[in-house]
């Protein structure tokens, strides 16, 4: 069975359809990357598949259960995570209760404190600072805030909306590293909005092509980098 | 003098900061300017004595002794913050600001003719624990010993809510809801708990100023929280709407005024203290729109 | 001839002018149907009901231009009220009841309409300085500076006993207030209303309620666009609080305090903020939905028992309403419509050319 189905997915703003009718599934234990233009949808994707944003039709299912019609904290409850556009962190929390807040679901205090553990490990900067006020964090060591956020709740299914966004390479690569070797860790599945289909390559993982709200591609995204579908997505006429 | 006009300030500044206190938390967690507030006052003033149209109240809750009338108050009060929110603004969970406070304007003046229709109209004499009435030497001051009751219990209330909202896993909640409900939901936080949690402590604090009220003024009267709601709001505004220390500091604040006015006017302008407190108020506004104490950066939220 | 209108922008404008026609038009109706086919209470309710009209019209041109919820437009309809009574009275009652009156208030002797028009300017005068502090706020904290402001006013006029008669209250307005002369000022500010939302302030003022972001961008304009609107509301205000008084005939601030505000924003929100039709429509509604719970108050009678609701119970039921309203329509009766001819009659011809 998939670890996440998406049936028919459709979201609207009012007249705007930001999502028409958009199907896929992601194993256990998959990386997938997301990719397209500006307004492709992708954030409205995510969102659906989340809870944050109503979906106007389809359904969406983890592990077979349908997931389409609970709260985001129902949601979340089932094992979905999500780090938003944006990041979102908490500004007035200091660090450590910023990746408290996610751990209320959980009963195990014991395992807890071993993730706290792990992503401190993980990001040693978030423990130099954990009493720090989180508003005060680079962008940066933000982004690890809410990645690390999102594990705390000990997910099955990750969604991340570009972890790269706004970051030096260098600093993307830090983060990319940590995110693949806590996805091996933990045996998460990963779905990970990228724009930078380079970037998607050099990661590994599977990758969908996405332009006005729908799916035009699905591959692997080494394949994507070298081919022409990507800057036809960008710069071509929708046809 | 001075040290009398002092203890004024901290009892009436104590109280408009825990009536701040109880607009602020609801305001954080869903953006409600909650106008049924001071009726929350109000029908917790009522429940310590049993309906009837007399001038003189006969005491009902308000018989028990002190240890069990206060958390049964407290209980009434938030029982009631509780009630209104499941069924009036739950309901309104995806309204605009706008409409939940215009629909808290509904249940303020719904709650008012309610207490109307039981208790009748008229002001009624309630006598709780008049021997706290009795005044206590302080140094060169005579104290009237609620006085000194009302600063501690205020004082320790603040301390409780302040380690209450840093120490426990509900304060984390409606921290975090406060600044991101959305973001908090995704991680799991229940939207109903923390709402729930929020109205019952503003309602419990509801209650709070009730049983000051009572006790200080010796009168129940279906008007009574009003004027303190509307103290409250102000400071809420003046503290940076939602900011839970700015709405207290501003609540200290406005009684520090209020008690200075009361001494420093002539006699013939005292009845007219509160509209130089209101005119103060829309003044300092006109200079700091976005509240007295919130930092000049701080992104406007309403 | 005029030319035909052609273009759909033309069109549309012919058909918002015939907004206010149709709202008279109803109004006129209404007050016909009350002073031909009912009784004289019938038509005491009538009168009253177009004096909330020309509050809440009033109270609208603020508003539900501006998207700003104000608590304070009953200390307008206060400040019209004893400014009429103050104009009007016998100056003997004047020495008599308001002692405080400066030399010039308390010789003066003015007729009605002079009155009711002074009433409305020094109202709208009121609005300009203390909108001019107010508005500057943003949204819910301008709404909370307003409720501030009606406190004060109210509590200025319950203490300044030499001048307004503290709390009890002011006797012997000359009622002159018919229905006939309360729908002539509830047309008129129907009129002004109309006026407004087309002037270009107006229009401007609803395109920063619609649009935050964009309004933030222009936020002096926004401002004096909200203080205009302020104005012309307090002025409809200020003299329906005069007309309030001579209906009556006796004046006290609490008459203008909070029940007068909640009544008018019961009337607004559940007729609709978002259109003028919206304002008239909730005043109609909620004013006949008000007379017959008067008529069960006084009990009503089938067969051998009496039915009557306890006092209070109105506020109750209208409160309750308006949360239903809130919850479960709440963009109001009209939804944010306005009353208007159709396209085809506009452009007298047989079809719109859309
Ligand atoms: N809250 C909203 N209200 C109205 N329209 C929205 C909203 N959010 C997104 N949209 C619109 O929906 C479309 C898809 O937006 P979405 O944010 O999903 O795109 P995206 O692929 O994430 O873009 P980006 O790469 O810029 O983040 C866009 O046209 C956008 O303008
Ligand atoms: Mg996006």
């Amino acid at each position: 069975m998939s670890k996440l189905g998406v049936h028919d997915l459709s979201v609207r703003y009012g007249k705007l359809t930001a999502l028409s009718d958009v199907s896929f599934t992601v194993a256990e234990g998959e990386r997938l990357f997301i990719s397209g233009p500006n307004g492709a949808g992708k954030s409205s994707l995510l969102g659906a598949i989340s809870g944050a944003v109503r979906a106007a039709h389809g359904r969406v299912e983890m592990d077979g259960d349908i997931l389409s019609g609970h709260s985001p904290e129902g949601i979340a409850r089932r094992g979905l995570s999500m780090v938003p556009e944006g990041r979102r962190i908490f500004r007035a929390l200091s660090v450590q209760e910023n990746l408290m807040v996610g751990t209320g679901l959980r009963r195990d205090r014991a395992a807890v404190a071993d993730d706290l553990a792990t992503v401190y490990a993980a990001f040693p900067i978030l423990h130099d600072r954990r009493h720090a006020n989180a508003g005060a964090l680079s962008g940066g060591q933000q982004q690890m805030l809410a990645i690390s956020r999102a594990l705390m709740t000990n997910p099955k299914l990750m969604l991340v909306d570009e972890p790269s966004l706004g970051l030096a390479p260098k600093v993307v690569d830090e983060v990319y590293d940590r995110l693949v070797a806590l996805q091996a860790q933990r045996g998460l599945t990963l779905v990970i909005v990228e724009q930078s289909s380079a970037r998607a390559a050099r990661v590994g993982g599977r990758m969908l092509l996405m332009r006005g709200g729908r799916v035009v591609a699905d591959g692997d995204a080494a394949s994507f980098a070298a081919h022409d579908l990507l800057s036809e997505a960008y710069f071509g006429d929708p046809a | 003098m001075s040290l009398q006009i002092l203890f004024d300030a901290l009892s009436l500044g104590g109280i408009y900061a825990i009536a701040a206190l109880g607009i602020a938390l609801i305001f954080g967690v869903m953006k409600l300017v909650n106008f049924a507030h001071g009726q929350f006052i109000a029908c917790s003033v009522f429940a310590l004595i049993l309906p009837s149209a007399d001038a003189v109240a006969v005491l009902g809750l308000g018989a028990l002794p002190a240890g069990l009338l206060i958390p049964a108050i407290l209980l009434f009060g938030a029982g009631l913050a509780v009630l209104a929110e499941a069924f009036v603004f739950r309901p309104l969970r995806n309204a605009s600001p706008v409409a939940l406070m215009v629909a808290s304007f509904a249940l303020g003046i719904l709650l008012q003719n309610l207490l109307l229709v039981t208790y009748g109209g008229r002001p009624k004499a309630i006598s709780l624990w008049p021997e706290l009435g009795q005044p206590v030497r302080l140094l060169s001051a005579e104290i009237p010993l609620l006085q000194l009751f009302v600063i501690g219990a205020v004082g320790v209330i603040l301390a409780g809510l302040a380690l209450m909202l840093k120490r426990t896993r509900i304060g984390l909640e409606m921290r975090a809801a406060a600044e991101d409900f959305g973001m908090a939901r995704l991680l799991g936080v229940r939207a109903n708990r923390v709402i729930s949690g929020a109205f019952a402590l503003s309602g419990a604090l509801a209650a709070v100023v009730a049983l000051v009220l009572v006790a200080q003024t010796g009168v129940a009267d279906v008007r009574m929280g009003g004027q303190i709601m509307l103290v409250a709001f102000i400071a809420t505004v003046m503290g940076g709407m939602g900011s839970l220390p700015g709405a207290v500091a501003a609540g200290l604040a406005l009684g520090a005024v209020s008690a200075l006015l009361q001494a420093f006017l002539p006699p013939e302008a005292r009845p007219f203290r509160d509209a130089f407190l209101y005119g103060l108020v829309i003044l300092v506004l006109l200079f700091r729109p976005q509240g007295l104490f919130a930092s000049a950066s701080a992104k406007p939220r309403v | 001839m005029s030319p035909q209108p052609t273009t759909p922008h033309q069109i549309r404008r012919r058909m918002a002018a015939t907004t206010p026609v149709l709202l008279a038009l109803l109004l006129l109706a209404f007050v016909l149907a009350a002073t031909l086919l009912g009784d004289r209470a019938t038509a005491r309710m009538a009168a009253e009901t177009l004096i909330r009209v020309t509050l809440v019209v009033g109270f609208w041109i603020f508003a539900g231009n501006s998207g700003v919820i104000s608590f304070g437009h009953a200390a307008f309809a206060c400040l019209g009220a004893y400014t009429s009574a103050w104009l009007t009275l016998q100056p003997a009652m004047k020495t008599l009841l308001l002692p405080g009156l400066p030399g010039f208030l308390a010789q003066a002797h003015w007729p009605v309409l002079p009155a009711a028009l002074a009433a409305g300017l020094l109202a709208a005068a009121l609005a300009l300085i203390s909108g001019a502090a107010i508005l500057r706020l943003s949204g819910i904290a301008a709404s909370i500076a307003t409720f501030a402001f009606l406190a004060m006013v109210n509590t200025i006029w319950a203490n300044w006993t030499p001048v307004t008669g503290g709390t009890s209250s002011v006797v012997g307005l000359a009622r002159y207030v018919s229905p006939w002369v309360a729908l002539g000022w509830a047309v008129a500010a129907i009129l002004a209303a109309a006026l407004h939302a087309a002037s270009a302030s107006g229009l401007a003022l609803r395109a920063s309620r619609e649009d935050e972001v964009a309004a933030a961008a222009s936020g002096i304009d926004r401002y004096r666009h909200r203080l205009l609107a302020y104005t012309v509301s307090a002025f409809f205000c200020g003299v329906g609080g005069a007309l309030m008084g001579h209906f009556i005939g006796v004046i006290n601030p609490d008459s203008f305090y909070l029940s007068l505000t909640f009544l008018m924003l019961a009337m607004l929100v559940m007729g609709g903020i978002g259109s003028l039709s919206g304002a008239v429509v909730g005043v109609l509604a909620v004013s006949l939905a008000v007379e017959a719970l008067v008529r069960l108050e006084k009990g009503v009678t089938l067969g051998t028992t009496t039915f009557a609701l306890p006092p209070g119970s109105q506020e109750i039921l209208i409160a309750l309403a308006m949360i239903l309203v809130l919850v479960f329509r709440p963009a109001g009766l009209l939804a944010g419509r306005e009353i208007m001819l159709p396209a085809r009659w506009v452009t007298g011809r047989g079809t719109s050319n859309q």
